[in-house]
């Protein structure tokens, strides 16, 4: 079948990218993910931090003062996927209900979106059951986005005897429900004709002339 | 090298022609070997199968297939038994106390009842003294009393502070007092006595070996407390601060009798089946769907508090 037979072969016998570390090194750190994947991915598990966020505990608030938002933070970790191209997916449900976005992300065609959806159903189920929110449909995308995992180097064979390298790419993605009703802008809004007036009013209103009488 | 082809989406309203590109070689004559130019490599679906969700077996295929040997057990760590595990013959309070008017006949004779006079508390309590020579009823009241406010001071902070909890909780009330306070924040507080409290049930037991001696003293406390609970965010889901309730409680108080430096702790709370229930927080929650493959599943009673935020302490209006 291939036209480079020989390379080919001397390329099979190459490690693969996936080769177990020593069987002691793994046992000594525990049975965990290194047992599969190297040590790559038993270290790479996501931003450490996220999770911490669900277990802090807010003081009480005063009789007046409106009712904080529950929220959940959820993520996956090492989804395989080009970060540039998840990226869009991320940036895609970011201020949605969540009703919205599974239904947004159930026409989407993307593998990723597939995925965010799993997501955020597993986080609406830890929502409703470890953060107290009472209506599972009253929750908001506040925050989704990724971050770059660990990644695998594969190779391919270019003419003339070269190689290249492939890399197969791992993100975490990072998911923050909050309840409530989403706000009208996610992100800040193109100030309307009015408000741009009233800055450049400022601004030229802020200026100081040096060394005047 | 792109191609662009038309696509058409059809809607009810209008058709519209979107173009976009394919990433498809113009020459499909050499399409597996340029397939062929890519070393394929085993890539790890790691959302898939997690380790902590993975049965026995699927892992011990697993690491056969990588040539890995099973993790040696390595049960080295030694156990201490600090506290029994659960409660000797526990009291069962008699139906209708505190609410009795000690003017009454039946009220006058529920105040006389001493524990000295049934025969196994007094056994009980013969059996602390022989270890414990400075041990009465009367000082043990004030203790208990002491280590009770403490207990529950402790569980206010116990997030900053676990060591404090511990020295007035057994490790078996400890779980129980804070697994469901672990991200709310308790506000408690201790008003009065409203009758004195008073030692109602005493036991001694061994653990393990016959010189391994707890002993369980249940004292009656008639008091009024008030409590709030906030959530994890702040927000107030149960109770007030202002709102004094009257709580009548049994509760149960262990010592490692034979233990140099055991001592009295919280150990256990009897909650009578007389008892009307506490209070649910007014929160709603779904439904959960019956089981349809066990014929013998009960059905779901329609309850409208949610258990799993139910408060450890139980309070009931005397």
């Amino acid at each position: 079948m291939s036209l480079f037979p020989k390379i080919t072969q001397r390329l099979c016998g190459l490690p693969s990218p996936l080769s177990i570390v020593n069987a002691s090194k793994s046992l000594s750190c525990g049975l965990h993910t290194s047992a599969w994947h190297g040590a790559k991915f038993s270290d790479d598990q996501g931003g450490r931090t996220w999770f911490l966020r669900n277990e802090k505990v807010f003081p009480p608030q005063k009789p007046g003062e409106e009712p904080r938002p529950a929220f959940v933070c959820h993520m996956r970790s090492n989804v395989r996927g080009n970060y540039k191209n998840m990226w869009y997916q991320a940036c895609f449900v970011r201020g949605m209900t969540i009703d919205e976005a599974l239904k947004q992300l159930s026409f989407q065609r993307k593998q990723f979106c597939a995925d965010i959806k799993e997501v955020l159903l597993e986080a609406q189920e830890k929502a409703v059951k470890e953060q107290g929110v009472e209506f599972k449909s009253n929750l908001w995308i506040a925050e989704s986005f990724i971050s770059k995992g660990s990644h695998i180097k594969g190779m391919r064979r270019h003419a003339r005897m070269r190689m290249g390298e492939i890399r197969y790419q791992y993100n975490h993605y990072y998911v923050r429900l909050e309840e409530g009703k989403p706000p009208a802008n996610v992100y800040n809004p193109k100030p309307s004709g009015e408000e741009m007036l009233q800055e450049w009013l400022e601004r030229m209103r802020n200026r100081y002339v040096r060394i005047s009488f | 090298m792109c191609v662009l082809m038309p696509a058409v989406v059809s809607s009810n309203v209008q058709q519209q022609q979107i173009r976009t590109t394919i990433n498809k070689h113009y020459n499909p004559q050499y399409r597996r070997h340029r397939g062929a130019k890519i070393i394929k490599i085993d890539l790890p679906d790691l959302t898939k199968e997690k380790d902590d969700e993975m049965s026995p077996e699927r892992m011990r295929s697993k690491m056969k297939e990588k040539g890995l040997q099973p993790p040696r057990p390595w049960n080295e760590r030694n156990f201490y038994i600090s506290n029994s595990g659960g409660v000797f013959e526990p009291y069962v309070p008699p139906e209708g106390d505190g609410k009795l008017s000690a003017v009454t006949v039946e009220g006058a004779k529920q105040k006389l009842e001493f524990v000295e006079k049934k025969g196994k508390s007094m056994m009980a309590v013969r059996k602390i003294k022989s270890y414990d020579d400075d041990f009465t009823l009367q000082d043990f009241v004030q203790d208990a009393t002491e280590i009770y406010k403490n207990a529950h001071e402790a569980l206010m902070n116990f997030r900053t502070n676990k060591e404090k909890l511990e020295e007035f909780v057994t490790e078996k009330a400890y779980v129980e007092m804070t697994e469901n306070a672990k991200y709310k924040t308790v506000s408690w507080k201790f008003h009065q006595s409203l009758s004195p409290p008073k030692v109602v049930h005493a036991r001694t037991n061994s653990v393990v070996s016959k010189d391994n001696l707890f002993a369980q003293v249940t004292v009656r406390f008639h008091t009024q407390q008030s409590l709030c609970i906030y959530d994890r965010f702040g927000r107030k889901i149960y109770g007030d601060e202002n709102l004094v309730k009257d709580v009548l409680e049994y509760v149960v108080f262990e010592k490692h009798i034979t233990e140099q430096y055991g001592k009295w702790r919280v150990h256990h709370k009897i909650i009578p089946d007389w008892m009307p229930a506490s209070e649910p927080i007014p929160r709603t929650y779904r439904k959960p769907e019956p089981l349809p493959d066990l014929p013998d599943t009960p059905e779901e009673e329609d309850k409208s508090s949610d258990s799993s935020t139910k408060p450890d302490v139980a309070i009931a209006t005397a």
